[in-house]
This record gives C-alpha cells, sequence and structure tokens, in this order.
C-alpha cells in the first residue's frame, strides 16, 4: 500500500471502527453491570412479595407451563426439602440454602438466584443470566451500528478532505514532473502547509547545489574548450608552415614543431581527463595504506630520463617509512605532476628533491627545487586551474598544481608553497593525515 | 610592411611570425601585454595583432591605452575567446577585427591585408600609380600590363611609397617600414632597392628628394 492516500483512509476508518468497537465493549459492559442490578432488585422484589403473602396457598397457584422465555423461575421449597411449587416443573433447580444472591450453573446454563426464607419455606426466584447478556449486547449493538452504518459516508468524507490536504503535494509533484532538466530555479515555496514546505525547501538546496555543480562543470567544459584552442591554433599554424615550405629544411622544421604541438596537445587532454576523474564526485576510489617513501622512489626513478635531459639533479634525499590512506595511483599522479613541475621550471644544472616523511599524525610529501620560484603574491593563485605565472616561459598547461591539489583534497589533504633549496626555488609540502603505523 | 604581433604562447607566435614573414610581411613579437606598450609607442606599425590573455598586461587593457594615446594603427584581436559579448567588448574597446583561434593562416594574412588597405583610405584591393599597379595579396606587380618580377623587399618598399603618393618617406622611415627587429639592414640597402625598381619601372618611377627621402610623385 503504497498511497499515502490510501494508508491514511485505512488507518483513519480503522481507528473509527476501534473506536466504536471498544465504546460498544465499555457499553456491554456498563449495562451488563446495570442490568444486572435492575434485574436483581426485580428478583428480590418477586421473593419479598412472594413471602409477603405470609401464608403461601400453594395450590393456588398455577403451575408452570416451562416456557424457556421464562424471564423468571419461581421454586418454593418445605422444611424438609421438598418442592412445594415449581413454576418451571420440567428443569428444577436445585435447592440452595444459603439466603441472598447465588449464581449457579444448571444443566449447561447459567443462572442467578435469589434465596428468601418465609417462615418454613424457602423461595427461590432464579432468571436465566442470559437474559441480561442479551440486553447489554442489545445495548452495544445500538451504539455500534450507526457506526457502523456511517463508516462508508466517512470514507467518502475522509477520501475528499485528503485530496484537499494532499493539493499540495500534488501541486509540488507537477511542478517537478513538467520541469525540464535544465531549469535549476527554485520551486515556489509560497502558500505551502508546513508539511510539505520542509520538502520543498529541501528540493530547492538541491537544485541549488546541482545548479552549483552544474555551474562547475559548464565552466570547466568551457574552460578546457578554451585551453584546447591554442595547441589546436599552434597545430593549424604549423600544417600551414609545412605545406608551404619551399625547402626540405623548412618542411622538417615545421614537422617537428607540428610534432612538440600534438605532443603538447595530447598532454592536455590527459591532464583535463585526471582532473576529470579526480571530482570529488567521479572519484569512487578505494582507499587502502600507500607507503609514500616507496612512492617517492619510484616516482623519482620514473623521472630519471627527463631530469638526465634537462639536466637536472633529481633526488629522493629523505625517505622515512611511512603510510598514508589513499589511492596509489591518484598519488602517484600528484608526485608526479609536482615533480615534473620542478624539472620543468628548474634551470639546467638545478636541483630537485623529494622526500616522504612522518609529522606527528601526518605524513608529508615534498618536493623542492632551487629553479626561479613563485612570488609569494602568486602562490595562492597558481592551483587555480589553466593559470600561468606570468612571464613564465616553461610549456605547461596550467593544470599541473590544479591537478596536485585535487588529489590532496581527495585525501582530505593540503598543498602549501614555500621557499625552496637555499632560500631559492619552491618548495610543494603535500600534507596528507598519516596510516597508524602497523 | 611591418607587423606587430602580440601573442604570449610560443608556437603560436613562432607559426604567425614564420607563417606571415612567408607573406611578405615584417613581424615584431612580443609576449606580454607591457612589451607591446613599449614597442607601439616606438614603432611605426602598419598593423597590430593582438592576443586578449596576456601576461602582465591583458589585451583589452593595451587595445584601450593605445587609443586613449590616439594610436589609430590598426588592431586586429587574436583570441580563443569567441563568445559574441567578447567580440564585442573587443570591437568597443577600439579592435579593428577580430579573429578566433584557431584561424587559417591565410585568413589572417588577408584580413590583415585589408585592414592595412583601409587604413591607408582605400577600398580597392590593388595600388595603382600610372601604368603599375600593385597586388599585395598575390604580391604581383606590372607595368603597363606586363609582369615585373620584384624581390619582397622591393615589393615592400614600393608599397610603401604607393600607399601615399606624394609623401616624402626618407631612408630611416623606409627601413622601420621594412624590417622587423633583429634583422640586419645593410647601411645601402634603401639604395639598392631603390636602384632595382628604377631599373625595373624607368627612372621616373620614384623621385629623390635630396635630403630628404623618396617619393613617388602625385598623379
Amino acid at each position: 500500500m503504497s498511497s499515502l492516500r490510501t494508508r491514511l483512509l485505512v488507518a483513519l476508518l480503522g481507528a473509527v471502527l476501534l473506536a466504536g468497537v471498544v465504546a460498544s465493549a465499555a457499553t456491554y459492559h456498563g449495562a451488563r453491570a446495570e442490568v444486572g442490578a435492575m434485574l436483581d432488585e426485580e428478583m428480590r422484589q418477586v421473593a419479598l412479595s412472594l413471602r409477603d403473602h405470609a401464608v403461601l396457598d400453594v395450590s393456588r397457584l398455577a403451575p408452570g407451563r416451562g416456557d424457556p422465555d421464562q424471564r423468571v423461575v419461581v421454586q418454593i421449597w418445605d422444611p424438609r426439602g421438598v418442592t412445594v411449587y415449581l413454576s418451571n416443573a420440567a428443569s428444577p433447580l436445585p435447592l440452595s440454602r444459603t439466603p441472598g444472591f447465588s449464581d449457579l450453573t444448571h444443566e449447561g446454563r447459567h443462572w442467578r438466584m435469589f434465596t428468601a426464607r418465609s417462615g418454613p419455606q424457602t423461595i427461590q426466584v432464579a432468571q436465566s443470566t442470559s437474559v441480561r447478556t442479551e440486553l447489554a449486547a442489545a445495548a452495544a449493538l445500538r451504539l455500534l451500528v450507526p457506526i457502523l452504518a456511517v463508516l462508508p459516508l466517512l470514507a467518502g468524507l475522509v477520501w475528499l478532505i485528503l485530496d484537499r490536504g494532499l493539493a499540495p503535494l500534488a501541486r509540488v509533484a507537477r511542478a517537478v514532473g513538467t520541469r525540464s532538466p535544465a531549469s535549476l530555479e527554485p520551486l515556489p515555496a509560497d502558500r505551502l502547509p508546513g508539511e510539505v514546505r520542509p520538502l520543498v525547501d529541501a528540493l530547492n538546496g538541491l537544485l541549488a547545489r546541482l545548479g552549483d555543480a552544474l555551474a562547475v562543470q559548464r565552466r570547466f567544459a568551457a574552460d578546457a574548450a578554451h585551453e584546447l584552442r591554442t595547441p589546436l591554433t599552434a597545430l593549424a599554424l604549423q600544417i600551414q608552415l609545412a605545406e608551404r615550405a619551399k625547402s626540405d629544411a623548412e618542411r622538417a622544421a615545421a614537422l617537428a614543431r607540428l610534432k612538440e604541438g600534438v605532443k603538447r596537445a595530447s598532454r592536455l587532454v590527459q591532464q583535463l581527463l585526471a582532473l576529470a576523474r579526480l571530482e570529488p564526485e567521479a572519484a569512487e576510489t578505494p582507499f587502502a595504506p600507500v607507503a609514500l617513501d616507496a612512492l617517492v622512489l619510484s616516482v623519482v626513478e620514473d623521472l630519471a630520463p627527463v631530469a638526465a635531459a634537462r639536466p637536472v639533479t633529481l633526488a629522493a634525499t629523505r625517505l622515512d617509512q611511512v603510510e598514508a590512506q589513499g589511492n596509489e595511483d591518484a598519488l602517484r599522479l600528484l608526485l608526479a605532476n609536482l615533480l615534473d613541475n620542478a624539472l620543468r621550471y628548474a634551470l639546467p644544472g638545478g636541483r630537485v628533491e623529494a622526500r616522504a616523511f612522518r609529522r606527528g599524525a601526518e605524513a608529508v610529501l615534498e618536493v623542492a627545487d632551487d629553479g626561479p620560484g613563485v612570488p609569494a603574491e602568486e602562490r595562492g593563485r597558481v592551483f587555480d586551474r589553466f593559470y600561468r605565472v606570468p612571464g613564465t616561459d616553461a610549456p605547461g598547461s596550467g593544470l599541473g598544481l590544479a591537478i596536485a591539489r585535487q588529489v590532496a583534497d581527495l585525501h582530505h589533504g593540503r598543498i602549501e608553497l614555500d621557499d625552496g633549496l637555499g632560500g631559492r626555488g619552491l618548495t610543494a609540502r603535500v600534507v596528507l593525515p598519516a596510516a597508524p603505523t602497523p | 610592411m611591418r607587423l606587430l604581433l602580440v601573442e604570449d604562447d610560443p608556437m603560436i607566435g613562432e607559426g604567425i611570425r614564420d607563417g606571415l614573414g612567408q607573406e611578405g610581411f615584417a613581424v615584431d613579437w612580443v609576449r606580454d601585454g607591457a612589451a607591446a606598450e613599449t614597442a607601439l609607442g616606438a614603432e611605426p606599425y602598419a598593423a597590430v595583432l593582438l592576443d586578449l590573455g596576456l601576461p602582465r598586461k591583458g589585451g583589452l587593457e593595451v587595445l584601450r591605452a593605445a587609443r586613449a594615446q590616439r594610436n589609430d594603427v590598426p588592431i586586429l584581436v587574436i583570441t580563443a575567446r569567441d563568445a559574441v559579448a567578447d567580440r564585442i567588448r573587443g570591437l568597443d574597446a577600439g579592435a579593428d577585427d577580430y579573429l578566433v583561434k584557431p584561424f587559417d593562416l591565410d585568413e589572417l594574412a588577408a584580413r590583415v591585408r585589408a585592414l592595412v588597405r583601409r587604413a591607408e583610405g582605400r577600398a580597392e584591393p590593388v595600388l595603382r600609380h600610372g601604368a603599375i599597379v600593385l597586388n599585395p595579396a598575390t604580391r604581383a606587380a606590372t607595368l603597363g600590363g606586363r609582369p615585373v618580377a620584384l624581390s619582397a623587399r622591393e615589393f615592400a618598399l614600393l608599397h610603401a611609397l604607393m600607399a601615399r603618393p606624394g609623401m616624402v618617406l626618407s631612408r630611416a622611415q623606409l627601413e622601420e617600414r621594412l624590417y622587423g627587429w633583429g634583422e640586419e639592414v645593410g647601411s645601402n640597402a634603401v639604395e639598392v632597392h631603390i636602384h632595382n625598381l628604377r631599373r625595373k619601372l624607368g627612372a621616373g618611377a620614384i623621385r629623390n628628394v635630396r635630403g630628404v627621402g623618396y617619393t613617388i610623385a602625385a598623379e
């Protein structure tokens, strides 16, 4: 039963029915007690009025007809225990010697009996208790029947009331249902009952967050397209130059630059992809302990040929045993980007150092160089996508540090920038929560 | 014809410089906005190719500053920003034309020629003076309908003189219009080119105003 309306209807009607049944039961009990008291009194009066006719001329009493519906049974006994009179001779009740009221069962029926002494005789007035039960049940039914009769009408009314009550919800549902995927304006929240308001507010909150996420995505796509234009322009130019080349030397030069341009465009695309994969919403990366010292060693080895070609001295200068909870591929990408940056901007003959160590509860990865560094006022901006420090000649997409930052964010860590080796250059320090030491 | 190229991307800058060089333009290439302003203040350029996303000083700023200083050199904006609003902003800031990256080198050259032509106050794509006809797009010259073979420099020199008939240009002014930075200019290079042009077009084609410079007499 998934419909709120059906559920409410059943619950409400059930409650009304239950209330009716409970009220009827209470009435039955009350009526049973009242009828009992009344009939007891009646029986007593009958017995006493018989006694008051002090000398009972039993012979004048007509013998009972034995009618089972007879309300009252009267029996008169003499002192020897011999019945003098029986209003219902077919089924005489046993003699009770205790005066007053008593209950007894006779031949499967329950009886209420009043016993009185009248001189030598014992007068017994009895009545089947079923009389009382029937009277009480009738009273209870008089209450229950109208309730049952009114139930269908009530159902209709409840249905209509629910319809009206749930109308705002239906309105909201229509507003959401007819909405195009592109429209993220908030739903109208005026004239809504207090119960529906939180739902609409929550929906509007979600829409706002969706809108923000979408805006980020759109900006990213626009930025990416814009950034791809630059290498594409360079490629288009070099192709035209190669076509126009009048000598083999000119053609070879244009082709060499064309190759360089393709490499650059591929790298940009790769980085854009990496960035997209590292979006917090997209990343479903299971975390595992990653040995940062081993990671540094491996990335440094990977980049050794790049360093040798610059030439730049690349060394892992501190490798403590330290682990961080993380995704190894992402952390490798982070470190590779930082080292790549350092190597790219390092001056020939320069030095780049990589380190991994533990600092309290934190695992630290450090890449330091003695290159041109980044002026303090630019340090806040270098993590922005596509941002490049003015005056930089080294080719780059402006995405390396953005990627590094995204990986750090993903690992609940941060990246600090500091001065580099010997007061020159740059140190990039990645601070991650350390995994507990085994 | 001398152009100023303002482009921060080394690959694109190199490509444009080489490509336009092949089209007979002398291209000075600077890589940031501040250098562009310095160059604009110092040299007489036939046109400026301006990227907008520049370090140190944005392209739009350079554009506005140049116009504020009443520098009316034709400026062609070359940029990756292709939104209509961006183009409008660029043109309203004083650009004469707007080209979105990536672009075709031939189109770029054609647009530069068109800009220069309009700046010289001509609508016709070819320059005429007497029997001499000069077509900057094909870099072909004819004399009385017959083709005349001219070197790139000779063509550029003749173009500079024919663009303003009657105006006398000194040797230094001609050198400025013919040679980009870093190009070796021989001490008598201009005289040599003038000599060759007279030989090919007739001695009366270019007049020497003694002590001042050279001119093509107004008709």
